[in-house]
């Protein structure tokens, strides 16, 4: 009875509300520790290039200088964020070592007093750096003759032996020789940066028991702690990560970025690290969403059936693949869209690029898709002559339908969905389209096939 | 930061004195909208600076038919005057509330494009500029003071220390065009200021912001429509000298195909607000 | 490199501050005073999380050397934050769902007293006028546009009720 109800029907205030309102909430920056140091990174202002050199003298004279760190004072410096789930190989690292691939990819960290002079040191660090030709663009990275990012000699991340995630339903070709039409398309997305208010960063600090405790806003908390547990090859029962206070995130703070480098440095240093991006580090630095580009090719019937979809997706992960391959097989799985197609091919490449590495954000994969399929689909609609409320109803998928990668639909709602929608935004639908259902096709008489 | 030292002069005598000491090296900054985020970035990393802030160069005053605007005045004193309307729009359109409580209108003019949303109202209103140093005053139209991208006519030992603007009655117009409605650098601005003799335009002033080294008048489009009744061949032909005679750039805000394109539309638009007819006094 | 000392008030007290040339009223915050409740999110002057008021006017604190409000009156989040309960800005974004992760909260909130402060009713324009300057990357914003229109109906209403 509803007097037995507290909560349910009621508003309730957020658990972390009032701390917000208040500014009581803790950031991880909003915590300090006595001793704490500052680290600021040295980064590559070259796209690609060979490092010669690294001359710390003058940096070492700044005052309050405590420490630089480069790559040998890593234990396990080349990993892979996904090794975890057997990703392989383990190919970025956390501090570089013969050559840098990304405009801004970390070389040395510095460690000193205050963040005034551990800025001041990291100007003062001289980098002998021999400039490679670098590569931008999806397309061009895959041409022979392209600059090569990875160190296994060509730019493409490898899925089990495969060059790209594959998806095979029925025969494209053959349908395509029997389309009346054949719509293509070739969409371009652009990276976007996620910009949490919050910028990415922690604190490590050393415990008088021998573990550290690391304060962060990353927004995959066990998965750092496991990542730096093998970068800096300690048992993880050593490491107490402390987070879950995330000032935005949005995908951008999902990455292993700051933990490994600034738990090093308090081990080193055996004080408390801190080490926070910048506002110019979190935009042009952190990782982005994917830019793509995606090829459609459809073959349509007379009445507006699309009876064959043939999709070749490159993703530019930039200079490190992070998250990008998991991306990749959620877009792969879903860029026939949720639409019934009997003939399919999906061709998805994870590419290397110079720019700034991709991984996670709001969509993953599956943003872009949506967008290149919804406007192919109005193209479509276009092209046949069909409105485009009908070309998407006549080719929504429903129970029982097999999807492209082997599944069958359960519990689709494309048709109520977009039956609602109408409603909403007062568009009158045609009676044919109200009396659609997404029920299986055999049991429904009215319902239209591929 | 390797600031060593912070100055803050009472008076003008007092800052000008801290200049001669300092010589050039001294970064001067009023309201820090613009220096800052360097300092703070690293990007600037000056030894000593001076801040204007308390040096007594805030007033805003009306006298006769001149508005005198003090170096730093912030933007929102701009905001909340009424002597000149155009400048009112200006400020509305610069920043935000807080960034208008901090920015000078000064400083506006040493903000290097797509900022510079005031000079350009400034210019199109033929504000002239005092330079101060020991050595005496002097004063220069703000169209002579501008010659270049992030130079200007100011000596090594000189100061800008006020804006003069003449009131007048004329209609004015003034639009800008940003990658949002607020807070935003410009794609493109214009200011557009005209005198009307006998149902013909008898002198007017065209100023762009952003599609230059700084903000500038679109000379040839102005001579188009002295005579004219600002017909629509005579905007249609002034917007298209517009477009020829300036110099839009790419930068993170907008691209130069793009500015170019938007700088016939804005002054076209900018004209037909001060048609007669739709004309409105003082907007 | 010469300190000096600088004072100023803060809320209801005077504080003093030693500090090193140009150091910010942000910084002289956060660091030296430990009130976090003023964020630091781009130093830029452009997110507006760093947002006090600065003798009742919204000023970005990141791009604010404290020498500059030596004997000024400055107003963070926790000056106006009761011992017990909240201040009805406060109470209303919550009510309106006004925030998500938070970050963003402490600047619009001192924007939000700021402009109930000189304008106890504001029109709609007013009110995204006044909060242009700050960012939220998680509300769309027109929860918070509402919680201050619930501020000013509350304010307005019933001057008594400062705490629930």
């Amino acid at each position: 009875m509803s007097s037995d109800l507290h909560v349910v029907g009621q508003s309730v205030d957020r658990s972390d509300g009032i701390g917000h309102v208040t500014g009581r909430t803790r950031y991880f920056a909003d915590r300090s520790f006595p001793g704490m140091l500052h680290l600021k990174m040295v980064r590559s202002p070259l796209h690609h290039a060979r490092i010669t050199g690294i001359d710390l003298a003058d940096a070492e004279r700044v005052p309050g200088f405590v420490r630089a760190l480069t790559s040998r004072d890593v234990p396990h410096n080349l990993y892979t964020i996904l090794g975890l789930i057997g990703v392989e190989p383990e190919e970025e690292y956390v501090l570089a070592e013969d050559r840098v691939r990304f405009k801004g990819e970390a070389i040395v960290a510095v460690v000193a007093e205050s963040e005034a002079a551990a800025l001041e040191a990291v100007s003062k660090v001289r980098l002998d750096l021999e400039e490679l030709p670098a590569v931008f663009d999806v397309e061009e990275a895959l041409r022979p003759g392209a600059p090569i990012v990875t160190s296994w000699g060509n730019n493409t991340f490898m899925y089990e032996g495969h060059p790209c995630r594959r998806v095979r339903l029925g025969d494209v070709e053959a349908a395509f020789g029997r389309a009346d039409h054949i719509v293509e398309g070739v969409y371009n997305t652009s990276p976007i940066e996620q910009a949490p208010v919050e910028t990415t960063g922690c604190i490590a600090v050393p415990e008088a028991n021998g573990r550290y405790t690391v304060y962060t806003n990353t927004q995959a908390l066990y998965f750092s702690l496991d990542n730096t547990a093998i970068i800096l090859q300690v048992p993880g029962k050593q490491l107490r990560f402390v987070g879950g206070t995330v000032g935005g995130g949005f995908g951008g703070k999902v990455d292993v970025i700051v933990e490994p480098i600034a738990t090093l440095a308090a081990m080193k240093t055996n004080r408390p690290v801190r080490y926070a991006y910048s506002r110019s580090e979190e935009m042009q630095v952190s990782s982005t969403r994917s830019a793509w580009r995606i090829y459609v090719k459809d073959g349509v019937s007379r009445d507006g059936h699309i009876i064959a979809r043939k999709v070749t997706s490159y993703a530019d992960s930039g200079a490190y693949s992070r998250q990008t391959p998991y991306a990749l097989t959620k877009h792969a799985a879903n860029a026939a869209g949720p639409y019934a197609i009997p003939n399919v091919s999906i061709d998805a490449y994870c590419v290397y690029t110079n720019r700034q590495p991709s991984s996670a954000m709001r969509g993953f994969g599956v943003t872009m898709a949506s967008f290149a399929l919804e406007v192919q689909m109005d193209k479509i609609a276009e092209r046949v002559g069909v409105d485009p409320w009908t070309i998407r109803f006549i080719n929504a998928y429903r129970n029982g339908d097999m999807k492209p990668h082997r599944k069958r639909a359960e519990d689709a709602t494309l048709i109520e969905t977009m039956q609602a929608a109408a409603v909403l935004v007062g568009h009158e639908l045609p009676d044919d389209l109200i009396a659609m259902t997404s029920s299986p096709r055999d049991a429904s008489p009215s319902g239209g096939g591929a | 930061m390797t600031v060593k030292a912070y100055r803050l002069p009472r008076s003008l005598p007092e800052a000008l004195g801290l200049l001669e000491e300092h010589g050039p090296e001294l970064l001067v900054m009023a309201g820090g909208t613009v220096a800052m985020p360097l300092i703070n970035e690293g990007i600037s990393l000056p030894e000593a600076v001076m801040g204007l802030r308390l040096a007594g160069l805030d007033g805003l005053e009306r006298t006769g038919d001149r508005l005198r605007i003090g170096a730093t005045a912030t933007l929102t004193q701009l905001l909340n005057q009424d002597a000149v309307p155009m400048l009112r729009e200006a400020a509305r359109n610069t920043a935000s509330w807080s960034i208008r409580n901090m920015g000078t209108v000064g400083g506006n003019l040493f903000t290097p494009p797509p900022g510079g949303d005031v000079a350009v109202a400034l210019l199109a209103l033929d504000a002239s500029v005092t330079l101060a140093s020991t050595r005496g005053d002097r004063v220069l139209p703000l169209a002579d003071f501008l010659t270049g991208f992030m130079r200007n006519e100011l000596a090594e030992d000189e100061l800008l220390v006020e804006i003069g603007v003449p009131i007048r009655s004329e209609a004015t117009a003034y639009l800008k065009l940003g990658r949002k409605h607020a807070n935003t650098p410009a794609v493109v601005t214009v200011a557009v200021r005209l005198e009307w003799r006998r149902e013909r335009v008898a002198d007017a002033r065209i100023a762009l912001g952003a599609v230059g080294p700084h903000a500038i008048r679109a000379r040839e489009a102005e001579a188009l429509l002295i005579g004219t009744t600002l017909e629509a061949e005579a905007i249609a032909a002034a917007a298209d000298a517009a477009t020829q005679g300036c110099e839009p750039f790419t930068d993170g805000i907008s691209t130069e195909w793009y500015r170019r394109r938007m700088v016939g539309l804005f002054v076209r638009r900018a004209l037909e607000q001060l048609t007669p007819g739709t004309r409105e006094g003082g907007r | 490199m010469a300190s000096t000392i600088i004072s100023f008030e803060l809320g209801d007290r005077e504080v003093e501050v030693m500090v090193r040339p140009m150091t910010t009223l942000q910084a002289v915050l956060r660091n030296q005073l430990g009130l976090t409740a003023t964020k630091d999110g781009c130093r830029q002057g452009g997110c507006g999380s760093c947002t006090v008021l600065v003798n009742g006017e919204p000023m970005l604190s990141c791009l604010l050397p404290v020498e500059d409000v030596a004997g000024k009156r400055v107003t963070t989040l926790e000056s106006i934050t009761p011992a017990e309960g909240l201040h009805p800005i406060q109470r209303a974004f919550l009510d309106a769902h006004a925030l998500q992760c938070g970050y963003c909260t402490p600047g619009m909130v001192m924007v939000s007293k700021a402009l109930l402060d000189h304008d106890p009713a504001p029109s709609d324009d007013s009110i995204l006028q006044a909060l242009t300057g700050n960012i939220c990357r998680c509300t769309g914003y027109r929860p918070i546009v509402e919680a201050v229109r619930r501020a000013a109906g509350a304010m307005s209403g019933s001057a008594g009720e400062q705490a629930r």
